[in-house]
């Protein structure tokens, strides 16, 4: 009893030992990751500790004098009218995005796949992901024009199918097809490059194979193509479903006005208003706290999902 | 004489779609560049054509007036100035950390460096929010100031991945024969391992960049003074003034008093994304390479 209790002493006080050899073993590697490590502490971590004041009635002029509040801040999240609308529009405008921004470089891709001429492919994957550098201040200087209510090009061309004067820009049934259609066209090509990489790795010898076989080339793209872009599909997903509750901060504040707040105003551009301009802290540190939330539980949740039906997963 | 007929079936179906493959990718192509080439040459235009709209395939009435107006406003200017200097500080600052951070945790031997794997890979799923970053930047006194623009954007996650999947696939006898000549991990990693990885460097060098160059909300966000403004915030002032102006006071105004808004506004978005399409045929196969890298499983 007694000897067991001491080598388990001398057990943990080895760890010690040991920890602490290779801590000096590998003081160099450690003074290395110190500046980073400072750098998450100070600019990742250190924000999260202010969550606190989600539970608080925070009084940014007079921070002493802020009271705790528990869950009644997100309570509020709850009733307010105006809030619940925001998740909704967050949600619409994300899931429609993701239903044609998903699926369509899977679908360039295995098109692209199918070139033979490298130059062009090269040549086309250039130009498609170009958009995908460009800000959002730029693309919506880019898209305001085009879409300019006396001389924009795509208002007259609506006008052709239409019959009808568009001002899609302040017209609440046809802005959020224009966030989709604008975002589609900046990162479809950039997200074509990510399965054209995957595919780069796919030896040519299967498809020798497969042809030899007599399996005809869309035979060949459903069994050796697709197959081999699906880790990467699988990942793309679950990142995805990360970013549900972002509907796209940048874009949407770039482009709205408060003439389509009815269906554009989105969870980080309300944060905005609210927080920022009106400095109601509490208030939207727990509607920023709830979307962070939610992004966990269900990256969470697919990543669990993908791996128990055996598929990769981010960890 | 049957398989003969067969084989020229199959091809005659695979000539339509290759045909159509090709057309589909030109006609995509096309649509995507055509935006860009519009602006393009609405900013070289003269005030009536860009006031008339429609399809500008080439300038019509061709001038530089617009460019000279745009030069001569000392807004794009300081904006030019403080974007390169902050896209310039932070990629040297961002990319050197990034690495810094990554060699470390690429070594299995690190004790403790799977529980700070960990907190990185959390920072990007779990993010503290606007306002929460919004009083640090305060608290830290960084306010209003240009290193508010800077140190936020240095390192992320996603880069600090790729980086250590890069290092993870250097083998390690490549070390071991530095250290027995004596060598410590500080000067393997300057010496030996940075050398070694000069294109990866490159390549978030890239992305870091292209996130400085790009940045808007932090203007937004963390600085009031106009001679602190990024080039996207002094564009953004540029583009929207305008319509506001146009809001407010109806739509028909616009065509007497700004008469050159539309060729302003193009020549500004001109002037912003020209130092992009200079840079990019350069380094977009290091973007390429960036992605294949990431691919990999981190």
């Amino acid at each position: 009893m007694a000897s067991e209790a001491l080598r388990g002493k001398s057990k943990k006080s080895g760890y010690w030992v040991t920890l602490g050899k290779s801590i000096v073993q590998n003081k160099w590697l450690y003074l290395l990751l110190l500046p980073g490590a400072i750098f998450f502490l100070v600019f990742k971590y250190i924000p999260m500790t202010d969550l606190k004041i989600a539970f608080m009635n925070y009084n940014p002029f007079a921070p002493d004098k802020s009271t705790w509040v528990g869950f009644d801040q997100f309570v509020k999240l709850f009733t307010k009218p105006a809030f619940l609308k925001v998740l909704k529009n967050t949600l619409v405008i994300s899931v429609l995005k993701m239903l044609i921004g998903f699926p369509l470089p899977i679908i360039l891709a295995l098109m692209m796949n199918e070139m033979k001429s490298l130059k062009f492919k090269k040549i086309s994957q250039t130009l498609l992901y170009l958009p995908y550098f460009i800000s959002w201040v730029i693309m919506a200087g880019i898209v305001m024009n085009l879409l300019d209510p006396s001389t924009g090009l795509l208002t007259g061309v609506l006008k052709v199918f239409t019959g009808k004067d568009m001002q899609v820009l302040t017209d609440t049934s046809s802005f959020v097809p224009m966030l989709v259609v604008s975002d589609v066209y900046k990162n479809m090509g950039w997200g074509t490059i990510i399965y054209m990489a995957a595919l780069s790795s796919v030896d040519p010898q299967l498809y020798e194979a497969a042809s030899i076989d007599g399996a005809k080339r869309f035979k060949q793209m459903l069994h050796i193509t697709l197959p081999a872009i699906m880790p990467t599909i699988i990942i793309t997903l679950i990142l995805n479903c990360n970013n549900i509750l972002n509907a796209g901060f940048d874009q949407i504040f770039m482009l709205y006005s408060a003439l389509v707040y009815d269906v554009a105003d989105i969870i980080d551009t309300y944060v905005y208003r609210m927080g920022i301009q009106k400095t109601d802290y509490s208030f939207t540190t727990a509607a920023g706290m709830f979307k962070s939330l939610v992004a966990l539980i269900l990256i969470y949740s697919v990543n669990f999902a993908a791996k128990k039906s055996g598929n990769d997963s981010i960890w | 004489m049957k398989t003969k007929k067969n084989s020229i079936n199959i091809s005659t179906g695979e000539r339509i779609f290759t045909i159509f493959n090709y057309a589909f990718f030109v006609v995509l192509c096309l649509l995507v560049l055509y935006p860009f080439w519009h602006v393009l040459m609405v900013s070289f235009s003269s005030t009536d054509a860009a006031l008339r709209g429609g399809l500008f395939l080439y300038p019509k009435g061709f001038n530089l007036d617009t460019y000279k107006s745009v030069f001569k406003s000392p807004d794009i200017f300081s904006g030019f100035f403080v974007t390169i200097v902050v896209t310039l500080v932070g990629t040297i600052l961002g990319t050197l950390l990034t690495a810094m951070t990554a060699y470390p945790l690429s070594k299995k031997r690190l004790r403790g460096g799977k529980l700070f794997m960990f907190l990185v890979l959390f920072t990007m799923i779990f993010n503290a929010g606007m306002i929460p970053n919004y009083l640090l930047i305060k608290n830290l006194g960084l306010y209003d100031n240009i290193w508010a623009l800077i140190f936020p954007l240095m390192v992320s996650a996603y880069n600090c991945i790729i980086m250590r999947s890069f290092f993870s696939a250097i083998p390690e006898s490549l070390e071991e024969s530095a250290r027995i000549d004596g060598a410590n991990d500080l000067i393997i990693f300057f010496q030996i391992i940075i050398p070694l990885s000069k294109a990866t460097i490159a390549t978030i060098a890239l992305f870091t960049a292209v996130t400085y160059w790009n940045d808007y909300m932090s203007t937004v966000l963390y600085i009031q003074a106009t001679d602190k403004w990024s080039l996207q915030a002094v564009l953004r002032n540029m583009l929207t003034n305008t319509q506001q102006a146009m809001q407010s006071a109806g739509v028909n105004v616009r065509a007497q008093t700004n008469t050159n808004a539309e060729t302003i506004k193009a020549a500004s978005i001109i002037v912003a994304t020209v130092p992009i399409l200079i840079v990019y045929p350069f380094v977009q196969k290091y973007f390429v390479k960036g992605v294949m890298i990431g691919g990999v499983k981190g």
